[in-house]
């Protein structure tokens, strides 16, 4: 079944996003959904399974942070791997990017 | 569709799933009604914008289930991760079955080709001098021995190939998650305009 270059690119960056919004500072799942959805237009369901999923993987962990309004939060955070992790990807999509771009370019 | 709806068909859908799983599955989508619900969102829109519930939980279970293939290696676990691709609905079952069922088979039988083989040698080795009059024991034994080797050997590649098998199946599932697709194109519902933080 075919997708859109638009989904594809979409669902390869995901990750490395969710990575660069919590290098920015602890955040929580719908803090991070609603960034995301208005820059790159993610769907807020996806951040769930996402978040399970680095969870499992090491690269995040989460601790609970009382809130005055309602039940405690669930706050995301990077780990060292985590922190890994993004380097490795930020300068990955750098480089990609920049090649693109440069061929697009091209007279 | 209600908060209370979406999160009892979420609660049904992973029926199966450690209790513990379950429970903070659940907690993470009550938190987001709760703060789309701050943020003044209805609930209608909020089900709708998350997707389908039955479709969320088993994504989760299927995840659950490839990585329990991932660490344990055995058949069943490789039944698990098997079930839920096939639960997913990433492969149409009706494709996927003919060609399964066929390799399965041919797999069955190269496997009791190969115990076959494994015994026979067996035998030869240890009954052939017997029957023979015992004049040709060193041929009988090393034919025998040869047999068990080979059947040995082939019986690894064969358990490498299934393992390989069921690797590329889990391979192709988690390419086909349907949960991304939805989510990640967001429904009429969802737009990211009208995605307001609290």
């Amino acid at each position: 079944m075919p997708e859109s270059v638009d989904i594809q690119l979409k669902k390869g960056v995901l990750d490395l996003c969710v990575l660069a919004v919590l290098s920015r500072g602890d955040s929580y799942a719908y803090e991070i959904a609603s960034r995301l959805a208005g820059a790159i237009g993610m769907g807020e369901g996806t951040i769930y399974p996402l978040m399970r999923r680095m969870q499992a993987e090491g690269l995040v962990e989460t601790y609970l942070v009382e809130s005055s309004s309602g039940p405690s939060r669930k706050y995301y955070r990077l780990t060292a791997a985590g922190h890994a992790s993004l380097a490795a990807q930020k300068s990955a999509w750098e480089s990609f990017a920049g090649a693109v771009t440069s061929i697009l370019g091209e007279p | 569709m209600t908060r209370q709806e979406f999160i009892a068909r979420l609660r049904a859908g992973l029926a199966g799933a450690p209790e513990a799983t379950k429970n903070d599955v659940v907690a993470d989508y009550q938190a987001h009604f709760s703060e789309a619900a701050a943020a003044g969102r209805s609930e209608a829109d909020v089900a709708a914008a998350l997707g389908d519930p039955e479709r969320l939980a088993r994504e989760l279970k299927a995840e659950a289930g490839l990585k329990r293939w991932e660490a344990e290696r055995n058949p069943e676990a490789a039944a698990a991760a098997i079930f839920a691709v096939v639960g997913l609905g990433a492969i149409d079952v009706l494709v996927l079955l003919p060609v399964l069922v066929g390799v399965v088979s041919v797999m069955c039988a190269l496997a009791i080709v190969v115990i076959a083989v494994f015994i026979g040698g067996a035998v030869m080795m240890i009954v052939g001098p017997f029957i023979d009059g015992g004049a040709e024991v060193a041929a009988h034994v090393l034919a025998g021995l040869g047999m068990m080797a080979g059947s040995v050997s082939s019986g690894s590649l064969l358990i490498l190939l299934s393992i390989g098998l069921i690797n590329g199946l889990v391979w192709y599932g988690r390419l086909h998650y349907r949960l991304l697709r939805p989510a990640i194109d967001p429904p009429k519902a969802s737009r990211p305009g009208e995605f307001a933080t609290p």
